[in-house]
């Protein structure tokens, strides 16, 4: 019997967890009043324990433990799966979901466990991936808010992102090196960087640059902090707290403080004074200091060569023309040979000035001074209570913890109280973004919610299983990928029954795959890749702006093009001016943690399908690369075409519908003794294939 | 052919489920976001026209006259400042502007805008308006969207989730020439809540506003009959490949290309401005180079107002931040006085021979007022003031040649009748028949709502 109540009570865990409940509620109540025990038994904060498998009847079926759960839940309200996908729809799904791109017309499906093998290994499956977690950080290349400067170095922790979702980085060490990299020992220089460049994390914050109260700035930024953070990575509104008790969730304002403290020790800004800088970590190797040291050392050395000549010359010149003293512009006034020489030695000058090795830098913090924060009462700085010693949140603290020092910000502590398996939150809210990831909604609707306010898992059970398995293999993404894809539930059909319609109205139970609207950037990807156009360059910085710069303040012109043709993951991304495209679908607001991307259908969708440089531009390349195939007969071209779109082979009543098209708009451009076959013709023809259902959706 | 709604009334009623008939209610909803909506209360206002002076114009140089400070020049203000300030300022700074009273209410105006105090008594002076950002990017997105440190829906897109549009042929909420600065989309956007509700920008303000257009409203390409051709292409396609699959989306996909294709007409049509009189056309200054952007920015305010559009913003900037004089007041703000004097008079004049003054609510403020102390190496500017500062509203609902509040007797801080921006956002919203606490949107697991947790209906200035 498959429990059917969504909430996980208390009796569904053993005798030892009601133990330790129980006690965690005696220490809480007596050493917090604002808390009761009500607030210690959400489910979210209970910790991980690997449920039983469930029983099944239809066990054919089953091809993974996460099916148990699935078809659990079905057969109970007496429904059966959608049967499996179509291989084209599957393959299509797979690819979009892994690297964000459209099968290749030859690309080879031999079954779906080597195709997800496969995908995951090619460096595109970190530009995929990446690009989801970039949505959870607010990841942006400009502050926003008031004072829109450049970041023009937060290039380097996208492209860490990455490198790391590539290379499979553990979960819990990805998380140890964004909030603490600074604070690791590493193996190397190399190691170093990239853990520099994770603290960049901290950073990437949208801030109020010109707020003239900087007490208040400083107060807000680690609001800004301590808000992402907590969404982030632990899915509860830490935010809350910083001017009252959190009205839902066990988290005082006492705790709220104890962690600003922690922050208000660590630096990330390097000056406050408006326009606001923040802080960025060198990243240069000895060499690299050495040569701009010497570099440094040649300008001042031909300065001062410089000086010595004018003063040579200028005394010379009081000598031979006999001057009580120099004219305004001496220089002028000197003999032609000296006049050269000058010349010479500052166009010298200018070159090495010009020439100035750049040392790389990135966003990111560093410890600071050691401070405890007292609560602000009301959030107001000017109302200060008691001092709060630095600690992490305690309702959320199970089993033992390691105390900050007095001598640490607890930056470090904090990162590795977040990234443990003791933490109820941490892995739980990761493995529920992966599976919304794949299934366009999480078990948990609220991705970046899990305190009271959020929604119940739809599958508590599957949710704790998959938790504790994603620890158990070593907090590995790719594992639960490829644990995920490759199960009978991700591979079903979107087909509904009669009774699904009924009886799983919303598909809350899966009985069918969800229908998902291809997201902003593989949309963009696609059209370039059929196209021919796709740049499939790698990293590094695309915009070029100069740091710190404001990206168009007072005046409304914006500098940003994104006419590149790299992956969508590579444009920029400009807070308050969204590339157009992206805002148009659905690209999260960069200030914010997003954990779930909306999927809105609005006109100007269709106009952006419709007129948009940029779908003229890439569908007009397609059809000039179908008409450039030789020896291509109007059929094969029609096959060409569906094959590189929709990867499939047209109808012959969708061939013949199709080749209609092309005479009718043929007709109609060109007149009625006109080109039959224009290259025009079939660009309007690939201009409404991109804009059918079957290419916006994954089935 | 058969379209997803029929299949699923069928089914509907075959199996006589409760729960797919909720669903399909729940999904007509979804397919119609922008369907007008019924008010909670009696609307006053069935629109509204904001007239956003970026910058911060000043207060004591405008609509509220302060003789103690004419007397007091050059004095020293003779209580304490704010602690914490955008610039240090020094000593009070008398207007180099005359006030005189104006007509049957008698409110003072300066001699900057000599047209508009001819409809005063049509306007409702807010002089106690109160902020709490002194910087042009919190003040600008405190008054936008009610939030200065974190991104929130702004009023229009507020308005439009709470109200939807009364042409299905155009947005609900549009904003035209819109500044990129200072908050730029976010002044305007819908943050949460679903894309349909943000607002339509028309360019932006480094645009002139006749070269202003929608984005993708034009095909450089295809004519409107090729394009027919597209899309009755597409929809065949759209309904082949529907399959066995059945999902609101789907049928919203071909619906939203529909609608493109008709706001390609409907939206330049609007922009098309030659068949307004010449009359008109010199009512909103249209004939002189001064006044001809903001008067066109204007007008095309009018005609989309005209056309069922509930919320349309018109900003008065361009490259720079147009009101915001530190220094050289003198010629600053006349500048700017000049441009806009004349159409904001056109439009309150124009709206009112069209009877839709009645129900169309406009709105004048800057992100805040200006220090009555000056600012400046020259002595001759004045900082930004978010303590006290005045806002005005004509037409819908509000009383006219009224004025509430006031600041202190130099116009520094606001003293009586204090109207913060989260009060007038509550009235905004109460004007058009909306409960500020009642219209919220749940996001990430809280009910969020324009006003936060604060705002308080002005009921003196409502008729």
């Amino acid at each position: 019997m498959v429990p059917t109540k969504m909430r996980p009570t208390l009796c569904r865990y053993g005798p030892a967890m009601i133990y330790r409940l129980a006690i965690a509620c005696l220490i809480l109540l007596t050493a917090h009043p604002a808390l009761s025990g009500e607030d210690v038994e959400h489910w979210a904060f209970q910790p991980v324990e690997r449920p039983p498998l469930p029983e099944v009847n239809n066990k054919a079926w089953i091809k993974n433990p996460i099916d148990f759960f699935i078809l659990a839940r079905l057969e109970n309200a007496d429904l059966q799966p959608a049967p499996p996908a179509a291989t084209g729809d599957l393959q299509r799904r797979l690819h979009d979901d892994l690297i964000g791109l459209l099968p290749g017309p030859n690309d080879e499906f031999v079954s779906p466990q080597i195709t997800i093998h496969q995908l995951m290994a090619k460096p595109q499956y970190g530009e995929r991936w990446a690009r989801h977690w970039l949505d959870v950080v607010r990841y942006a290349d400009s502050n926003g808010l008031d004072e829109n400067a450049a970041y023009a170095n937060a290039w380097r922790y996208r492209d860490y992102v990455v490198q790391s979702f590539n290379s499979d980085k553990p979960y819990d060490r990805f998380l140890l090196e964004q909030i603490a990299g600074d604070l690791l020992t590493a193996r190397d220089d190399a190691q170093k960087h990239e853990n520099l460049i994770a603290t960049g994390f901290l950073s990437l914050g949208p801030k109020v640059l010109a707020e003239p109260d900087k007490t208040k700035m400083e107060m807000d930024i680690i609001d800004e902090q301590i808000d992402t953070l907590g969404r982030a990575l632990l899915g509860i509104t830490l935010g809350c707290a910083r001017c009252h008790d959190h009205k839902f969730d066990p988290v005082p304002t006492a705790d709220y403080y104890a962690l600003a403290g922690i922050f208000k020790s660590t630096t990330t800004m390097d000056s406050l004074k408006t326009i606001a800088k923040w802080h960025e970590n060198s990243l240069a190797t000895p060499e690299e200091n050495r040569l701009k040291q010497n570099h440094d050392a040649l300008i001042s050395a031909q300065q001062q060569v410089i000086a010595t000549f004018i003063k040579k010359s200028n005394q010379q010149l009081l000598v031979e023309q006999k001057l009580k003293e120099l004219p305004p512009q001496p220089e002028e006034k000197y003999p032609k040979a000296a006049r050269d020489e000058l010349a010479g030695l500052q166009e010298t000058l200018k070159r090495l000035q010009a020439d100035i090795p750049k040392l790389p830098f990135a966003m990111g913090v560093v410890d600071g001074k050691v401070t405890d924060l007292p609560i602000f009462v009301r959030g107001n700085y000017e109302t200060p209570g008691e001092l709060q010693r630095r600690h992490f949140p305690r309702a959320l603290t199970t089993g033992r913890v390691q105390p900050i020092g007095d001598n640490v910000s607890g930056r470090l502590e904090l990162a590795r109280w977040i990234a443990s398996e003791q933490n109820p939150l941490t892995a739980r809210v990761m493995v529920n973004r992966v599976w919304r990831w794949h299934f366009g909604r999480g078990l948990v609707a609220t991705t970046d919610n899990f305190g009271k306010l959020g929604a119940e898992p739809s599958h508590p059970e599957l949710l704790d299983w998959l938790t504790s398995w994603f620890i158990e293999n070593s907090w590995s993404i790719k594992k639960l990928n490829g644990l995920i894809l490759n199960s009978a539930t991700y591979q079903m059909s979107g087909q509904a029954s009669l009774a699904a319609m009924e009886r799983d109205p919303n598909n809350q139970l899966l009985s069918r795959a969800p229908l998902r609207r291809i997201e902003a950037e593989p949309l963009r990807d696609s059209l370039l890749q059929i196209s021919n156009l796709l740049d499939p360059k790698r990293g590094g910085y695309v915009w070029t702006f100069p740091n710190f710069e404001l990206v168009f303040n007072h005046t409304s012109e914006d500098a940003t093009t994104y006419v590149s043709n790299r992956r969508s993951i590579y444009l920029p991304v400009i807070r308050n001016h969204v590339y157009n495209l992206f805002e148009l679908f659905d690209f999260p607001d960069p200030s914010t943690v997003t954990g779930h991307r909306n999927s809105s259908t609005i006109a100007p969708q269709g106009l952006f399908l419709m007129n948009s440089p940029f779908v003229l531009r890439t569908t007009a390349a397609l059809a000039t690369r179908l008409m450039n195939e030789e020896s291509v007969d109007r059929d094969q071209r029609l096959e060409r075409l569906y094959a590189l779109v929709y990867q499939r082979t047209p109808s012959e009543r969708e061939s013949k519908n199709g080749l209609a098209f092309v005479d009718r708009f043929s007709q109609v451009h060109n007149g009625k003794d006109g080109d039959r076959d224009s290259s025009a013709a079939w660009q309007a023809l690939c201009q409404v294939l991109v804009s059918s259902n079957e290419f916006l959706y994954l089935r | 052919m058969i379209s997803r709604r029929d299949i699923l009334k069928k089914t509907a009623l075959g199996f006589g489920s409760i729960a797919l008939t909720s669903l399909l209610e729940e999904q007509a909803l979804a397919e119609k976001p922008l369907e007008p909506k019924t008010p909670h209360l009696v609307p006053r206002a069935k629109r509204v026209i904001f007239l956003f002076m970026k910058g911060g114009p000043s207060q004591v140089d405008t609509f509220e006259y302060k003789p103690q400070l004419q007397r007091d020049d050059g004095k020293e203000l003779p209580f304490a400042k704010p602690k914490v300030t955008f610039a240090p300022t020094g000593h009070l700074l008398a207007s180099p502007w005359k006030f005189t009273r104006h007509g049957q209410c008698g409110h003072y105006v300066s001699e900057l805008f000599p047209q508009v105090a001819k409809h005063v008594d049509d306007i409702c002076f807010l002089h106690g308006l109160h902020g709490t950002n002194p910087a042009h990017g919190g003040a600008s997105l405190k008054l936008h969207t009610g939030a200065d440190n974190f991104v929130r829906p702004s009023m229009g897109a507020w308005i439009s989730y709470g109200l939807g549009t009364e042409n299905a042929n155009l947005p609900a909420f549009v904003t035209i020439c819109p500044t990129l600065g200072h908050g730029g989309v976010n002044n305007w956007g819908g943050a949460f809540l679903p894309a349909d509700y943000a607002g339509t920008p028309i360019s932006n303000a480094s645009v002139p506003a006749k070269h202003a257009r929608m984005h993708h409203i034009t095909n450089p390409q295809w004519t409107l009959a090729e394009q027919r051709l597209q899309l009755d292409f597409l929809k065949q396609l759209n309904r082949e490949q529907v399959g066995n699959i059945i999902h609101s989306d789907l049928e919203s996909r071909i619906h939203s290309f529909e609608l493109a294709f008709r706001m390609q007409t409907s939206m330049p049509e609007i922009q098309e401005i030659g068949d307004e009189s010449e009359t008109t056309h010199k009512l909103y200054g249209l004939d002189n180079p001064v006044t001809e952007d903001f008067g066109r920015q204007c007008l095309l305010a009018r005609r989309f107002c005209e056309r069922g559009v509930r919320f349309v913003q018109v900003t008065h900037s361009d490259g720079k931040v147009q009101w915001d004089q530190h220094s050289d007041l003198r010629h600053g703000h006349a500048e700017k006085a000049s441009e806009v004097d004349q159409p904001i008079a056109g439009l309150l004049e124009d709206l009112k021979t069209r009877g839709l003054l009645n129900d169309t609510l406009v709105v004048w403020s800057g992100e805040f007022g200006r220090t009555p102390t000056v600012e400046g190496s020259n002595n001759d500017g004045r900082d930004h003031n978010p303590w006290g500062f005045t806002m005005w509203l004509a037409g819908g609902g509000v009383r006219g040649g009224t004025s509430h509040g006031a600041t202190d007797e130099y116009g520094f801080y606001a003293r009586q009748g204090k109207v913060h921006i989260h009060d007038f956002h509550a009235t905004l919203l109460y004007l058009l028949g909306i409960d500020h606490k009642k219209l919220t949107y749940r996001h990430a697991g809280r009910d969020f709502r324009l006003t936060d947790v604060f705002g308080n209906v002005v009921h003196d200035i409502i008729t």
